[in-house]
C-alpha cells in the first residue's frame, strides 16, 4: 500500500491530538503550563523557598513577555526549518543530477 | 529552571558534560573532513533538534513539555556529535529565551544532549542486527532517547533537592511523575515523526546510509519491500 507509513504517523498524530482534547475536556482546570514550571513548584514546596525568590546563579536576559518568548521560539524553529529544507533539497538535487 | 539547581550540582553537571561536548566537537570536525556527503545529513539531523526542542506540546498530565529531537542524530552520527549539537541548541535557549540558564546548561546538556542520545544510540545498536524493521528500530531508539532525557532531568532534581521525609526514591518518583509521565505521549509522537523523516532519507539517498554503515543494504531493501 502506498503511503502506508505516512498514514500510520498521521494516525499517531491524530491520537495525540485526541488525547489532548480528551484530557483538556475532562480536566478544565489544566493550565498546560510548562512541566518546568510544575517541577519548580515542587522544588519550592520541598525547600520552602518561594519560586519568585529563586534567582539565576548567573544573571541572564529573559524575554520581557510571553509574546516575545514565543516569537523567539518560532524563530528557532524557522531556522531549523530552513536548514532542514536545505539538507533535503541538497539530497534531492544530488539524486536528480546523477 | 534556572537557579533551582544549587551551585555545587550546577558545577558538577558542567564538569561531567564538558568532556562529551569537547570530544563531540573533535569528532564533528573529523566526520565533516572525511565525508563531505555527510554534511546535508548533519544539517537535517541538527535542524530537527532545533525545530523539535522549540515545540512545546501539551500532554495528558495537563502540562506542556517539548520533544528533544536528538534520537535521529544519535543514530546517524553517534552520541558525541549529538552532544555538541544539543549543547548549541541549549546555549541558544539559555541566552535568548531564558529557557534553562547558563548555570544549569551543564545539567541540561547532560540530560538532553548526552544521556538521551547515548541511550538511543545503544538501543539502536542492540536492535540494529536483529530482524526488526529498520524504521521500527529508529522509532524505538528515538522515543526512548526522548523519554530517558526526562528521566535524567528528574534524577538531577531529585539529587539536588533535600529529600526530607519522602527520601531520595520518593523524590525521584515525584519528579518522574512531573517530567517523564508528561513526556510519554511526546516521545511516541517524536519517534513516529523522526522514523518518517528517516524513511525519506532512505528513499532519497540509500547509499549514504550504507556508506555510513547505519544499516546494511539488505536491511534497507527488506524494509523498502514491506513499507512504501
Amino acid at each position: 500500500m502506498k503511503y502506508q507509513f505516512e498514514i500510520i504517523v498521521g494516525l499517531i498524530v491524530i491520537l495525540f491530538i485526541g488525547t489532548f482534547l480528551y484530557t483538556s475536556s475532562i480536566n478544565p482546570d489544566a493550565e498546560f503550563g510548562g512541566s518546568d514550571g510544575v517541577g519548580s513548584a515542587v522544588v519550592s514546596e520541598l525547600t520552602g523557598i518561594p519560586e519568585d525568590d529563586v534567582k539565576p546563579l548567573i544573571p541572564q536576559w529573559a524575554p520581557p513577555s510571553g509574546e516575545i518568548e514565543s516569537g523567539l521560539f518560532a524563530l528557532q524553529a524557522a531556522f531549523g526549518g530552513v536548514i532542514l529544507g536545505l539538507g533535503f533539497g541538497y539530497l534531492i538535487g544530488q539524486r536528480t543530477t546523477q | 529552571m534556572e537557579g533551582f539547581l544549587p551551585p555545587l550540582w550546577a558545577a558538577i553537571w558542567w564538569i561531567v558534560a564538558l568532556p562529551f561536548v569537547i570530544y563531540g566537537f573533535v569528532r564533528l570536525k573529523q566526520t565533516i573532513d572525511e565525508n563531505k556527503d555527510a554534511l546535508p545529513l548533519l544539517g537535517i539531523c541538527g535542524a530537527l533538534i532545533f525545530i523539535l526542542s522549540a515545540l512545546k506540546l501539551p500532554s495528558v498530565t495537563g502540562s506542556c513539555s517539548h520533544p528533544t529531537g536528538t534520537g535521529l542524530s544519535a543514530i546517524v552520527f553517534g552520541p558525541f556529535i549529538t552532544a555538541i549539537i544539543g549543547f548549541i541548541v541549549l546555549l541558544f535557549q539559555a541566552l535568548f529565551l531564558a529557557h534553562g540558564g547558563l548555570s544549569t546548561l551543564g545539567a541540561n546538556t547532560f540530560s538532553m544532549a548526552i544521556c538521551g542520545p547515548f541511550l538511543g544510540y545503544y538501543v539502536y545498536r542492540a536492535l540494529k542486527d536483529t530482524k526488526i524493521n529498520i524504521y521500527i528500530t529508529v522509532f524505538i531508539a528515538v522515543a526512548l532517547a526522548d523519554l530517558f532525557t526526562y528521566v535524567i532531568t528528574a534524577l538531577e532534581l531529585a539529587l539536588a533537592v533535600p529529600a526530607g521525609e519522602v527520601g531520595f526514591i520518593g523524590l525521584f518518583i515525584t519528579f518522574l511523575g512531573v517530567f517523564a509521565v508528561t513526556q510519554i505521549p511526546l516521545a511516541i509522537l517524536e519517534g513516529a515523526v523522526l522514523a518518517l523523516v528517516f524513511k525519506y532519507i532512505v528513499d532519497i539517498k540509500p547509499d549514504i546510509i550504507t556508506k555510513m554503515k547505519i544499516f546494511s543494504e539488505e536491511q534497507i531493501h527488506a524494509a523498502r519491500g514491506k513499507i512504501q
